[in-house]
C-alpha cells in the first residue's frame, strides 16, 4: 500500500473523529444550559481549554459566550479544529483515496459536508440547534457505519480505525481532563451528580455507565469508567486495546506494540478511582504525551 | 408520434445511417428500423435513462477556462455509430501498419537516422524540433516500441472512406470513456447487444497491462507496474484512476517516487518498493526536473537516469513526441515504403507545407477551403477554418502564418461524415470522428472500434469534449 494513500485514510479517519467529539461536547452543553438556564458558571469556556485553543480565541473574542464559541468552534478559518477546518481537511484527505473507499462511505461525508459547509451555525434558529448538532454526530457514525460494513478487511481498513481510535483516545483523555481539571479547581471538588452525567453523555457513555456501576455517579466511579472500562468502545482504556488491534495487523509493528503495550500497561496498573485533581491532571497529560508519540513514530513507520 | 427516416433532415456530408434516398444503409438496416419503431417519448426517456446512468457512476471530465476550472458529466449520446466487420479489419491492418512504422521512425530518429538522412524529409525539422530530445540517442528499446500507447484520429470522407487526421503518440486520452460509453450502452438497451453482434470491447485493460509488462526492461515475471498521474485535477484525473483500478496497479503521484542510485523506488507502507515500468500521463517536460523544467513539482527527480540505465520503463517513452507533429504525420505514407517496404493501407490527409513557398501560395490562394493547424499542439486548439473566416480574419490568419511558417501545415477541408444524433426532441446529423487506441508491445493490438467523437453543434466539427463535443458508443458489427 502507497505511503500516501495509508496517510490519507489515517487523517481522514482522525479529522472525522474530531468533528464528531466536537459536535458531542456542545451538543451536551447545550443541554446542560438548558437544564441551568441560570447558572453563569456553566459557561462556555471549558470547551476551548479542552481544546487548548485560548489564545487564539480570545485574540478574536472578548467573552466566553454561546455565540462566540459556537462560531469559533464552526466555522473560525484560523482554528485548525473549528468544524469547517476538520471537514474541508477530511474532503482533502479522501479527494484521492475515494476509490478506496465503499461508496455509501463518500454519500455518507457528502450529506455532512452539505449539512455543514452549507450553512452558517449563527443562522441556524435556536430551537433547531440541538437537533443541528446531533445530527453531525449521526452522520459521522453514518460514515464509519459504513465503512465497518463494507469496507473489506486489510491495510486501507486498519489506517482508518487506528486514525479514528488515537484521536478518541486523545479527545476522550482532554474532554475528562478539562471538565475535572478546569471546573473542579474554581469549585474545589464539588462536582454534582448532574455534571458527570454531562459527561457521561458527551460520550454516550450513560447507559452503559449505569449497567456496569448500579449506584450514583460519582467522581471515582465515572473517571474509573471513562478511562479503564476495558467493554466500552468510547473509554481510553478500549481505545488504546483497540489501537494495539490495529497495529498487530500492519508490518513493521515490533517498536509501534511495545510503545502502546507500555501505555496499555500504565493504564492497568494505576489506581485512578482515587487519584486528586492534581494527579489525574499528570496522568492525562502523561496519557496525551505518549499518545502524541505514538502518533509521530506511525508517522516515520508507514507514511 | 414514431420516428420516421423518411422526415430526417439530409445532410450535404456522407451520413452513416441514411442515404441521400433516405433508405437506411444496407448493413444498418435491422437496427434503422429499431429506431423507427421508437416514438419520440422513447427517445426522450432513452436519453434520461443514459444520462442519469453517467450520472450515478459518476463519469466526469475537468474543463479548464479563465475562472478556474469544472468538474463536467461525460456527455454521451445513445444512438450508436456503426461499423462493418469488414471494413474495420481493413482499418485495424492500417493501423498496425502506420504505428508500427512511427515506433520504428522514432528508434531511427535517435539512433542511425537513416530516414533522416535519405532526403524525404528536411532533417533539422526534426533535429530542432522542441519535442526532439538530446539524451534519448543511442537508446534502444524492447521491441523498437516508443510510443507504446498511441490515438490516431479517423475521419470518414464525403465517400464514406476512412483517413487519418493525425496521429497522437505523447499521452492519448479517452480511452475510459470508451469502455465506460459501452457500459452505460448496455445498461439502456440491454436487448440491443446480443440481437446485432456487437463485438465486445472489455479486454483492453487486459491488453494494457500485457503492453506494459512487455515494456519492462526487468526479467522478473511480475514486475511492479504504476500509473504515473499529475493529480486529481488534471482534466483526465478520471482515466488515470478508472485504468489503475481496473489493472489493480498503484496510481502514484510525483511524490510517491524517489530514485536512488538511478533505481525508481515507490513509498509504501512496509518501505521503499522497487518500480519496473511507469505508465506516466505526465508531459516529457514535466518528467523529471534534472532534465525539463526545473520547477515541475509532479515529476520526479533523477527518473530520466533511471529509465537511461535501463532500470525502469517509461510508457510512452520520453521523446516519442516527436513523431506527434503535423509537419512529420506528412511523411508516415514514406515511412511505410521506407521501415517495412509496404503500401500505406489507410490514407492521409493531404498536408501543404507552409515552409515551402510553393505549397504556401497554393494554400493561400484556396485559404477558403483550407484548414490551418500548428505543428505541435494537440486537443484542437490553435486550428483556423478558412471558410469560417471574414477578409479581415483572413489577412491576419496569413500574416501569423508567415510569422513562423515551418511551425503551421494547412490541410483541405474534409467535409466529415454524419451520424443521427439525438438533440432535444429528435435525431438531426451531426458531424464525427474516430479515436481508436493502439497498443505495441510484443504484438500490436488495435481496440475494437474506439471513442466516436461527435460535434453537438449544427454544422460544426469540432468535436472536442473541452469544447463542446459529445461521443457515441462505437459497434463494430457482422453484417
Amino acid at each position: 500500500m502507497l505511503s500516501r494513500s495509508a496517510k490519507h485514510l489515517y487523517w481522514l479517519a482522525r479529522y472525522v473523529e474530531r468533528a464528531e467529539n466536537i459536535a458531542r461536547m456542545i451538543d451536551v452543553n447545550l443541554e446542560l444550559i438548558l437544564d441551568f438556564p441560570d447558572d453563569h458558571s456553566l459557561n462556555w469556556k471549558p470547551l476551548i481549554d479542552t481544546l487548548d485553543i485560548n489564545d487564539l480565541f480570545e485574540s478574536k473574542y472578548k467573552k466566553y459566550n454561546e455565540n462566540n464559541v459556537l462560531n469559533f468552534l464552526f466555522e473560525d478559518k484560523k482554528n485548525l479544529s473549528s468544524l469547517n477546518n476538520c471537514l474541508e481537511m477530511s474532503k482533502y484527505n479522501i479527494e484521492t483515496i475515494k476509490d478506496d473507499l465503499p461508496k455509501t462511505a463518500n454519500i455518507s461525508l457528502n450529506h455532512l459536508y452539505d449539512h455543514i459547509l452549507g450553512q452558517k451555525i449563527s443562522k441556524v434558529h435556536q430551537r433547531k440547534k440541538l437537533q443541528h448538532i446531533t445530527n453531525i454526530v449521526s452522520m459521522t457514525q453514518n460514515f464509519f457505519g459504513a465503512i465497518n460494513d463494507n469496507l473489506s478487511r486489510g491495510y486501507e481498513f486498519e489506517f482508518i480505525r487506528l486514525g479514528r481510535f488515537v484521536e478518541r483516545t486523545d479527545m476522550i483523555s482532554r474532554i475528562i481532563d478539562c471538565l475535572c481539571i478546569s471546573k473542579g479547581s474554581k469549585q474545589t471538588h464539588d462536582f454534582s451528580t448532574m455534571e458527570w452525567i454531562s459527561m457521561l453523555s458527551t460520550l454516550s457513555a450513560q447507559d452503559a455507565f449505569r449497567k456496569e456501576s448500579k449506584g450514583e455517579a460519582n467522581r471515582g466511579e465515572v473517571i474509573t469508567f471513562l478511562l479503564k472500562n476495558d467493554s466500552f468502545p468510547r473509554s481510553v482504556f478500549r481505545s488504546l486495546i483497540t489501537i494495539e488491534a490495529c497495529l498487530e495487523n500492519l508490518p513493521k509493528n515490533t517498536r509501534l506494540l511495545q510503545m502502546i503495550n507500555r501505555i496499555i500497561n500504565i493504564s492497568e496498573r494505576s489506581k485512578l478511582y482515587n487519584f486528586d485533581d492534581r494527579r489525574l491532571h499528570l496522568f492525562l497529560d502523561n496519557l496525551q504525551k505518549n499518545v502524541s508519540k505514538i502518533d509521530s513514530k506511525i508517522h516515520t513507520t508507514y507514511f | 408520434m414514431k420516428l420516421s427516416w423518411s422526415k430526417y433532415e439530409l445532410s450535404k456530408s456522407y451520413d452513416e445511417y441514411i442515404t441521400p434516398k433516405r433508405t437506411v444503409r444496407g448493413h444498418l438496416r435491422k437496427i434503422g428500423n429499431f429506431f423507427e419503431s421508437l416514438s419520440f417519448n422513447d427517445l426522450q426517456e432513452l436519453d434520461s435513462a443514459t444520462k442519469s446512468a453517467i450520472k450515478s457512476m459518476g463519469i466526469n471530465f475537468r474543463v479548464y477556462s479563465d475562472e478556474g476550472s469544472e468538474e463536467r458529466t461525460w456527455p454521451l449520446d445513445f444512438i450508436p455509430r456503426i461499423i462493418k466487420k469488414s471494413e474495420w479489419n481493413i482499418v485495424e491492418k492500417g493501423l498496425k501498419q502506420r504505428t508500427k512504422a512511427l515506433n520504428y521512425f522514432i528508434e531511427d530518429c535517435y539512433n542511425e537516422q537513416s530516414f533522416l538522412n535519405s532526403g524525404f524529409i528536411n532533417k533539422s525539422l526534426i533535429t530542432k524540433s522542441k519535442y526532439f530530445l538530446k539524451f534519448c540517442k543511442g537508446t534502444k528499446l524492447p521491441n523498437k516500441s516508443w510510443a507504446h500507447i498511441s490515438g490516431s484520429d479517423l475521419i470518414k470522407d464525403i465517400n464514406g472512406d476512412f483517413h487519418v487526421l493525425e496521429d497522437n503518440l505523447r499521452v492519448p486520452s479517452g480511452v475510459s470513456y470508451m469502455l465506460e460509453n459501452r457500459y452505460v450502452m448496455k445498461r439502456v438497451f440491454p436487448d440491443l447487444f446480443s440481437h446485432y453482434g456487437v463485438s465486445k470491447i472489455d479486454e483492453y485493460p487486459t491488453k494494457l497491462y500485457e503492453c506494459l509488462l512487455d515494456a519492462s526492461f526487468s526479467k522478473l515475471k511480475n514486475p511492479e507496474i504504476v500509473l504515473l498521474t499529475p493529480g486529481i485535477y488534471n482534466s483526465a484525473y478520471y482515466e488515470h484512476s478508472y485504468l489503475a483500478q481496473q489493472m489493480g496497479i498503484d496510481l502514484v503521484e510525483g511524490s510517491d517516487l524517489i530514485v536512488k542510485k538511478n533505481i525508481v523506488y515507490k513509498k509504501t507502507i512496509e518501505g521503499l518498493q522497487k518500480v519496473d515500468v511507469i505508465y506516466r500521463r505526465i508531459d516529457d517536460d514535466y518528467l523529471d526536473p534534472e532534465v525539463g523544467n526545473p520547477f515541475s513539482v509532479i515529476g520526479v527527480k533523477g527518473l530520466i537516469r533511471a529509465w537511461k540505465s535501463k532500470n525502469v520503463s517509461i510508457v510512452n517513452a520520453p521523446g516519442c513526441g516527436i513523431a506527434d507533429d503535423k509537419a512529420v504525420y506528412s511523411f508516415v505514407p514514406e515511412m511505410i515504403n521506407f521501415y517495412l517496404k509496404e503500401e500505406p493501407i489507410l490514407p492521409n490527409i493531404k498536408t501543404f507545407m507552409l515552409s515551402n513557398k510553393e505549397e504556401r501560395d497554393y494554400v493561400f490562394e484556396n485559404i477558403k477551403q483550407m484548414v490551418t493547424k500548428p505543428v505541435a499542439e494537440s486537443g484542437g486548439y490553435g486550428i483556423s477554418i478558412g471558410k469560417n473566416l471574414n477578409e479581415k480574419e483572413i489577412l491576419k490568419l496569413k500574416k501569423l502564418l508567415m510569422k513562423d511558417p515551418k511551425n503551421y501545415v494547412a490541410q483541405p477541408l474534409i467535409d466529415l461524415s454524419t451520424s443521427p444524433t439525438f438533440r432535444r426532441d429528435s435525431l438531426f446529423p451531426r458531424h464525427l470522428d474516430l479515436r481508436p487506441f493502439i497498443l505495441s508491445g510484443k504484438q500490436t493490438y488495435v481496440t475494437v472500434g474506439g471513442l466516436t467523437r461527435v460535434a453537438l453543434k449544427r454544422g460544426s466539427t469540432v468535436v472536442n469534449s473541452s469544447q463542446g463535443g459529445g461521443s457515441k458508443d462505437t459497434w463494430i458489427v457482422d453484417a
